[in-house]
């Protein structure tokens, strides 16, 4: 479970991106924007959940760098994904070494610490899963398991390839998402918001 | 509500992120399973207007840089720019990794063609024995001493002075492990006679190990005395040592029973 719902969002598009790609690697700006319009609503989440509020900044960077290395890239749609979320990825770190701040002490992150327990009851949680309480759940999740969720779930890798943007063994990202998102279900739970959210911030298992 | 204006407040963080949140509809859902949530989330977190100022900013940076010519593949590529499937890329490889084996096993085979032919008659039936599960074994190795397996003196020597097949059961040793891995051909005469030897399937590792351990006693005392010109003394003396060793003598057995 918990893999089944995860990609095939990412997996639909895959063969429209990757000809758009193909398309777009000719010349055809028309096909670079269609890959961009598939593309940018997941990297720009993910980016979210790197560096907060500067998601916006980091992207274009990466976009800046994917429009002109283009030509370097080899693969299908899938590919592209894993590829452009590799730029972004470094893009933010990059990102984050100027600001010297941990990825872990974003705003979502301090918003999420001092959630009320009472309007945090998973119910009410999940009818409202906004994009901004999503980003503070999973910002909420020991980095590892964010970032694992994000790459499976938001930008719609599969594990091998989020395991090669990551650099780490498929094996050890599948466990990391699985348990992030398991972590998040408990955390939608009631009053799981507030009781073990400080506590537990930051630690990996 | 009161909580998280405050709590914007304390940590100086975003407010208007916490505000778009409306946590207040009441509602009756069951508890999430991993798979739902991941469809909820990332329907949250992918949410959202696309900014068309960056749209343009960033399609202007993909005609510059088709314009000036960027986009022309790149002779040389990088490898983080490779994300064709595994097989694709691994094809490729394949065709060199096969051409690299193909020669260097063509190279070996030579030599031990060479090597058989050279040692003349009274090996023919080791060599035809050796000929089947280990074609390695036949490299000549560097300077005795040095050689961690076979070296090319302790086959010269064989042909004359071993009528035992002390070497193929170094050999069969080596192999013995794989092919138990695959489960193959455990049955075959050749792994009956090291099993015989070993006093049972169970005692083969202790059996090799002690085969090894023998072998590189003896390949010092050989490296030394090689290095001079092989003399016949001291590998007789070598020999039959090594033909007490119950392997031999069973091998020995077991082989003329085949032939």
């Amino acid at each position: 479970m918990g893999q089944g719902g995860e990609s095939h969002r990412g997996r639909t598009s895959d063969g429209e991106l990757g000809a758009a790609v193909a398309r777009a690697q000719d010349g055809d700006e028309a096909a670079f924007a269609v890959a961009y319009r598939l593309v940018q609503p997941g990297l720009l989440g993910y980016l979210r959940g790197l560096v907060g509020d500067e998601a916006e900044d980091v992207a274009s960077d990466a976009w800046l760098e994917i429009a002109r290395d283009l030509g370097r890239f080899r693969g299908d749609g899938a590919g592209f994904r894993g590829w452009t979320a590799t730029i972004a990825r470094h893009r933010a770190l990059d990102h984050l070494r100027r600001l010297k701040v941990r990825p872990r002490a974003s705003a979502l992150e301090q918003d999420m610490l001092d959630l009320p327990g009472p309007h945090s009851t998973h119910d009410q949680a999940l009818e409202s899963l906004s994009t901004e309480y999503a980003l503070e759940l999973v910002a909420s999740l020991p980095r590892d398991q964010a970032e694992a969720v994000l790459l499976r779930v938001v930008v719609g890798l599969d594990g091998p390839a989020a395991a090669r943007v990551l650099g780490k063994r498929p094996g050890a990202v599948r466990t990391a998402a699985h348990r992030g998102l398991k972590r998040l279900a408990s955390r939608l739970d009631a009053e799981g918001v507030t009781d073990d959210g400080p506590s537990t911030l930051g630690e990996s298992r | 509500m009161n909580g998280k204006q405050s709590s914007a407040g304390e940590g100086g963080a975003d407010t208007d992120m916490a505000e778009q949140r409306g946590p207040d509809d009441p509602s009756n859902l069951p508890a999430p399973n991993p798979a739902d949530l991941g469809e909820l989330l990332a329907a949250a977190v992918r949410g959202g207007a696309v900014d068309a100022d960056a749209e343009r900013r960033v399609l202007a940076a993909f005609r510059a840089a088709r314009d000036e010519g960027a986009h022309r593949a790149s002779a040389h590529n990088r490898r983080r720019d490779d994300w064709r499937p595994e097989r694709e890329r691994r094809s490729g490889r394949s065709v060199r990794t096969t051409l690299v084996a193909l020669v260097a096993s063509l190279a070996l085979g030579g030599v031990a063609v060479a090597a058989i032919g050279s040692a003349g008659d009274g090996t023919r039936d080791e060599g035809a024995e050796r000929g089947g599960p280990l074609p390695a074994s036949s490299v000549p190795t560097g300077p005795p001493a040095a050689a961690p397996n076979q070296s090319a003196p302790a086959q010269a020597d064989r042909g004359f002075r071993r009528p035992t097949s002390a070497q193929d059961t170094e050999a069969h040793c080596r192999a013995y492990d794989s092919v138990k891995k695959r489960g193959k051909a455990l049955d075959s005469t050749a792994w009956q006679r090291l099993i015989q030897a070993a006093g049972g399937a169970e005692n083969v590792e202790a059996y090799c190990a002690e085969q090894q351990d023998e072998k590189k006693e003896k390949k010092k005392e050989k490296g030394n005395a090689g290095k001079v010109k092989p003399s016949k003394s001291p590998q007789a003396s070598k020999t039959s040592k090594a033909s007490k060793t119950p392997g031999s003598g069973a091998t020995k057995n077991s082989k003329s029973k085949a032939d």
